[in-house]
């Protein structure tokens, strides 16, 4: 679905990205390394808002590799790529149902239309609809963003990128911040958005990482280590070394009592 | 829809009232009905400024320059100064020309502009609206001197019609002397009037017009713009063709109220049309009625211009201080306060000429305790649009 052939980002002296080559199948594919390896970076020079400083980006559409190395934000939206944030990043006073609405509108013929109202156009209230419903929001759809619950606003992260039919899902921490008992839900719906999307899911709760990808691939200091299954990844020394060190497989169901069961680096989501 | 209605029948509660025996009061309180057309055309223009700054986000302070091509545009035509079109050119022809003239001008600016965002977009907008004010003040081609600008000349004598052009029939002049004056089920309409009327007309076509813009797809791109631009573009939207467009629109109207601006009062300075604080009018109003409201900014330049009038210093009728010193007795007039000041000399240092002053506190005290403005506070309030929820208030939910 994607590939990056020796993808570097440089900022000065820093190399955030060095030299990656990955590709992504339909399947759900895990990011994972300790803080400042690059997930976020790498996230950024995919959609187009970095531009990379060597190497290649290239998108599968309809059989044939398209180069997208310096497409727009907006150009890969448009080609089927689309994000979460790591820090929710909707829009703020507009409803639950107006933000996955606009989202949706993005990709049809009538964005630029200015002389009908936009009550005319009901597919796109459907669309939207159907992904509330999909990602468990449905009845909140006319509540404002601002005003969802934590768990709930990330929900509506990922109801955002998943408007418009997207063929690669770049999903940037979904749990971030979540509380043990609302993860379930979050992992639910990462594992069902797999079943008709790529996914590449940057995660640092290593229980979910373990259960739900099909691959995991491990960055440390910007550059692949690892891109194994998950427990070959689990046994590989190298990781053990740069991330996992000291890591006990735990139970999904079971985290409120095994609050150890992360990796080291969890400032920012994972365990409660 | 009912403030359509009240603006309708300003002219003749004006006219009742200041004929009644509280004339009086009615003349202080209430605008005259110039300050009236004069209110409308700038309320559009202050429209324009919302529509841009306040559903992209993008502070668009040197609107001005739209303003002001609008209204030299009108009066260089009139003067027969633009190449191909006669003094005699239509006035709704001219003011449609003024108004693409006034787009065309947002396309080069909002080209450069739009690569920049937050304070620096209104600094190069700003930027280029004192570069074409300087150049207006000094272009003799405009007038013969031109810092006190051009005025229509006796080419064109008559006043601006406003109706379908080529039609006299359904054209009705507008301008303080030089504007048609109607006769209607026997009562005489006075040019001031008629104007109000016309120019009422086109502000409102206009007003629909950006709120048709507003509530369609492309509107709703503009808000999310506003909202989280990154995110926007994110999704999918190429958010400087957005950017542009409403930029473009937003122009336009500006524009457009400048025209009416240079039909009503036929001369125009560079001082009221392309000066930054043209802009800061239109800043005020906005904030005071309610950014992002679009009909909000009508409110607040109604309030604004009406404070000002109230505490005007013009001897002619209007205000609270020939309203004072009309109808207090002439023993407390003289009285002397304490510091040795008569209650006279009283009136006369806290309200001659000191309307800024006030307008300027109670700017203060809104952006401090009514941030969203006069119609974004009441909306808030009543949860939703006048038009939706003052029905189910008044009538209960039926």
């Amino acid at each position: 679905m994607l590939r990056t052939t020796g993808l570097t980002k440089r900022f000065g002296g820093l190399t955030a990205v060095d030299e990656v080559d990955f590709e992504l199948g339909t399947e759900l594919c895990s990011l994972i390394g300790p803080n400042g390896a690059g997930k976020t970076t790498f996230f950024d020079l995919l959609t187009g808002v970095l531009e990379p400083t060597a190497g290649s980006i290239e998108l599968r559409r309809d059989g044939d590799w398209v180069d997208v190395t310096d497409a727009s934000p907006d150009e890969t939206a448009a080609m089927g790529v689309h994000r979460s944030y790591q820090i929710t990043n909707v829009f703020p006073t507009l409803t639950v149902l107006e933000n996955v609405r606009v989202a949706a509108q993005a990709h049809g013929d009538d964005a630029a239309t200015f002389w009908r109202n936009v009550d005319a156009y009901d597919e796109y209230v459907a669309e939207a609809r159907a992904v509330l419903e999909r990602v468990g929001l449905a009845d909140r759809a006319d509540d404002v963003a601002q005003n969802l619950s934590h768990g709930a606003s990330r929900q509506l992260e990922v109801a955002v990128a998943l408007a418009g039919d997207p063929d690669v899902l770049l999903l940037d921490e979904p749990n971030a911040g979540v509380s043990s008992e609302s993860v379930g839900d979050i992992v639910d719906l990462i594992e069902d958005v797999a079943e008709d999307h790529a996914v590449l899911l940057v995660e640092h709760n290593m229980d979910i990482v373990m259960e739900v990808s099909d691959r995991v691939v491990v960055l440390n200091q910007g550059a692949v280590i690892a891109d194994d299954e998950p427990s070959a990844v689990r046994e590989n020394p190298a990781v053990q070394e740069a991330y996992l060190g000291g890591y006990e497989p735990g139970d999904l169901e079971d985290r409120n009592a095994d609050e150890s069961g992360a990796g080291r680096d969890t400032d920012s989501g994972g365990v409660a | 829809m009912l403030v359509i209605l009240a603006l309708v029948a300003y002219p003749a509660v004006y006219h009742l009232l200041t004929n009644s025996p509280v004339a009086n009061l009615a003349v202080a309180v209430l605008p005259r009905m110039d300050s009236m057309v004069a209110v409308l055309y700038f309320a559009l223009f202050a429209m324009s400024f919302d529509f841009i700054s306040g559903y992209t986000g993008y502070l668009s302070f040197g609107h001005a320059a739209f303003y002001g091509t609008g209204a030299y545009v009108v009066i260089l035509i009139a003067n027969g100064k633009v190449p191909l079109l006669p003094p005699g050119t239509p006035f709704v022809v001219s003011l449609l020309i003024a108004a693409v003239l006034a787009a065309l001008l947002a396309v080069v600016i909002g080209l450069v502009s739009f690569r920049l965002t937050g304070v620096y977009f209104a600094m190069i907008t700003l930027g280029f609206a004192q570069v074409m004010y300087v150049f207006v003040r000094g272009w003799d081609y405009v007038a013969s001197n031109p810092r006190d600008g051009p005025a229509v000349g006796s080419t064109h004598a008559e006043g601006f019609g406003i109706g379908i052009p080529f039609v006299d029939q359904l054209n009705l002049a507008i301008g303080s002397f030089t504007g048609d004056t109607v006769t209607l089920l026997g009562h005489e309409l006075g040019t001031y009037t008629v104007s109000f009327y016309m120019v009422g007309l086109v502000v409102l076509l206009s007003y629909f017009a950006m709120q048709r813009v507003i509530h369609s797809p492309f509107g709703r791109v503009m808000i999310a713009i506003r909202e989280n631009e990154e995110r926007a573009e994110a999704i999918g939207y190429d958010t400087f063709r957005y950017k542009l467009g409403a930029f473009v629109m937003s122009a336009f109207f500006g524009g457009v109220a400048g025209a009416l601006f240079a039909g009503f009062r036929r001369s125009v300075t560079p001082e009221n049309t392309f000066y930054f604080l043209v802009t800061g009018d239109a800043l005020l109003a906005s904030i005071i009625g309610g950014f992002g409201t679009l009909a909000g900014p009508l409110y607040g330049h109604l309030f604004d211009h009406g404070v000002r009038e109230f505490l005007s210093n013009r001897g002619q009728g209007g205000g609270l201080l020939p309203y004072l010193q009309e109808t207090l007795s002439e023993g407390l007039l003289t009285t002397q306060l304490p510091g040795g000041i008569s209650v006279q000399g009283f009136i006369q240092a806290a309200l001659n000429g000191h309307a800024s002053l006030y307008v300027g506190i109670v700017f203060v005290l809104v952006v401090l305790y009514v941030p969203s403005g006069i119609l974004g506070t009441v909306r808030s309030r009543l949860g939703g649009k006048l038009s939706e929820t003052l029905p189910a208030r008044v009538w209960g939910d039926r």
